[in-house]
């Protein structure tokens, strides 16, 4: 039987008018089996086509480039801004529940060793003015700053602890430390550190924050006197330097004032002056900022009044004097003098004076820091020049302090052929043998920072757990792991290990 | 904008660059320069004293250079040629002086070795 549907009628059935599909489709073209080419090439406008004009001849030379058009360079200061920026917190990190703060009670307590105590938060400015935060340190991962307290950092604690306190045998001592330790070990943290606490104990903080600097020949210079030519007077940085000191002590220098007369300085000194407003000329004049420096310095180290000065007078409190990257200073500089010689780095005065620290000065009964304080020089593992002259008097240091006498034939020595520059070696040297150990001032030591124990490598990593920043079960076989990769427990990779992110599957 | 020998250098200039600029005046004499008067290899021609512009200065008005270094030159070659030496004559030519093949590259000679030398 034939089906009286018509298959033909079906297929003249209307088709959809053409607003019901989709804009895309109505717009699209659709080549039967061309390659692209002609679609793509478009229609020609009609002012492409070249015309060619009366007898012109057609030479193959190329246009001219149109002169590209340059962005304006970023402004002055602009890019070192952004190198030398310091980022402490970073708002995705969670915040760390519990985390004391550093104080004065909690910097000697044996049993925070592991954890991580924060840094106060009305510090950080004073911290920032001494240039303690460096840009390639990993403030900017956590939420706020805080520093691993280590068995290094609560010795630190006891001793600034006992240099400030009422009465001890350790009150009033002069400690005087150069920092070694491999790359990534925490020389310069351990240093923030010990300017974190000596800002709690209302010490007054002197830093360097890079040696480096004094050395490279960026900035100005100029003979001392015409007295002694051949000593050099760097003013901008001396300012600098004043600088620093003001911003971050001013607390504690606007509540002590002037108690010794200044003859070298032609602005008059009035009793009853603070010695901020003292300090304050020498950083808005570096031509006199190092008699100013030289100044409070006699200041701070005073011990009573001179006369005439005698009202109001307090005692000064202790001193923390640091300094990093401390083998820039054990060679030549970049600076010429007037043969065009390189002149040597102990030929600047400002490196003169923070050198002459280290040595007990000689005079018996006064002391270079005679209201006590810690001297903390470190080096650097990443940025430091090799000089021989430098490792053999470290070593000689080191072997001072194991007990070695500089007669016994275990004494390193330098080679005879390999020039150790005499200086260098002089300035580590006589400070040992003489001294008696009663003595408040102590003698130069080597602190070497190795890697975090095991315990305290523990609550780093769980540091970086509870942030947020690690997705790991910390267990002690998975930090003993991580530990042996950071070359035991060389606390910046540790923190390369930690920042890692890494997601469990 | 500071003078220094009658020229006048924008503030932001390296002072060692604006001495550099003088005819005569090159790398190691610019580096004496600068240790004679203590000043620091990165030090900007704002950042001079005025004491220093002067004795920088007149330490240059001491030196020959400039005009009187070129002239210095010039005399040089114009008393080989008057002597009729080979090299007054190489001078003369366009050709090069020191004994260098000329089958090429004597680009340098041909466009500095004029009757008046170019410098």
């Amino acid at each position: 039987m034939v089906s009286s549907f018509c298959w033909s009628c079906l297929t003249r059935l209307p088709t959809a008018p053409r607003a019901i599909l989709p804009p895309t489709l109505t717009a699209q073209r659709v080549a039967a089996f061309h390659s692209s080419t002609p679609l793509l090439a478009g229609a020609k406008k009609k002012g492409d086509l070249p015309v060619a004009k009366y007898r012109q001849a057609k030479s193959a030379k190329m246009k001219k480039k149109k002169p590209v058009e340059r962005t304006r360079p970023p402004a002055v200061g602009e890019r070192r801004a952004l190198r030398k920026r310091i980022v402490l917190s970073n708002p995705n990190a969670l915040e760390v529940e519990g985390m004391q703060d550093l104080s004065a009670e909690n910097m000697v307590d044996a049993r925070l060793r592991g954890s991580i105590l924060g840094l106060p938060v009305p510090m950080l400015d004073q911290l920032r003015a001494v240039q303690a935060f460096k840009p390639k340190q990993g403030w900017s991962i956590f939420r706020r700053p805080g520093t691993v307290v280590r068995r290094e950092t609560l010795e630190l604690g006891r001793l600034i602890d006992g240099i400030s306190a009422e009465e001890g045998e350790n009150k009033g001592k002069v400690v005087r430390k150069i920092i070694t330790g491999v790359k990534g070990s925490g020389k310069s943290v351990h240093m923030l550190q010990a300017m974190s606490m000596a800002f709690t104990k209302e010490w007054v903080v002197i830093t360097v924050p890079e040696a480096q600097d004094l050395v490279i020949a960026n900035t100005a210079y100029a003979p001392l006197s015409d007295e002694n030519p051949n000593v050099y007077v760097q003013n901008d940085a001396t300012a600098a330097l004043l600088s620093r000191i003001v911003t971050a002590n001013q607390k504690v220098l606007s509540k002590l004032t002037v108690s010794q007369p200044h003859p070298a300085l032609k602005t008059a000194v009035k009793p009853g002056m603070t010695l901020e407003a003292l300090a304050k000329p020498g950083i808005q004049d570096p031509a006199v900022a190092w008699s100013v420096f030289q100044a409070l310095w006699t200041e701070l180290t005073a011990t009573a009044p001179a006369a005439g000065f005698e009202k109001g007078f307090k005692p000064r409190p202790p001193m923390l004097v640091t300094l990093d990257n401390l083998a820039h200073w054990m060679k030549e500089t970049k600076y010429n003098n007037i043969d065009c010689k390189p002149i040597h780095a102990h030929d600047l005065v400002f490196v003169q004076h923070f050198l002459s620290l280290l040595k007990p000065s000689t005079e018996a009964g006064k002391p270079s820091l005679p209201n006590g304080g810690l001297i903390l020089y470190a080096t650097s593992g990443s940025n430091s020049p090799t000089i021989y002259g430098f490792e053999v008097a470290l070593q000689q240091l080191a072997a001072r302090q194991a007990g070695i006498k500089p007669s016994s034939p275990e004494f390193p020595q330098p080679d005879p052929y390999l020039n150790a520059d005499k200086r260098v070696l002089a300035v580590f040297n006589d400070s040992a043998s003489t001294k008696s150990p009663a003595s408040k001032d102590g003698s130069l030591e080597i602190q070497t920072i190795g890697g975090l124990t095991r315990d305290e490598a523990q609550g780093f990593m769980e540091y970086f757990a509870r942030s947020g920043l690690l997705r790991e079960n910390i267990t002690d076989a998975w930090v003993g792991e991580k530990w042996s990769l950071a070359g035991g427990g060389v606390i910046g990779e540790l923190e390369k290990l930690g920042r890692r992110l890494r997601v469990i599957a | 904008m500071v003078f220094i020998l009658g020229v006048n250098f924008p503030e932001r200039n390296l002072v060692k660059k604006s001495l550099e600029s003088f005819f005569g005046i090159g790398n190691l004499t610019s580096t004496r320069l600068l240790a004679r008067f203590h000043i620091h290899p990165t030090c900007k021609v704002g950042d001079l004293a005025n004491k220093q512009v002067l004795d920088i200065t007149a330490a240059l008005s001491d030196m020959k250079i400039e005009n009187d270094l070129r002239r210095q030159y010039l005399d040089n070659i114009k008393r080989l040629k008057e002597t009729g030496t080979y090299r007054g004559r190489r001078h003369a030519l366009g050709l090069p002086v020191r004994g260098q093949r000329t089958r090429s590259q004597i680009k340098s000679a041909v466009k500095l070795n004029r009757m008046e030398r170019r410098l």
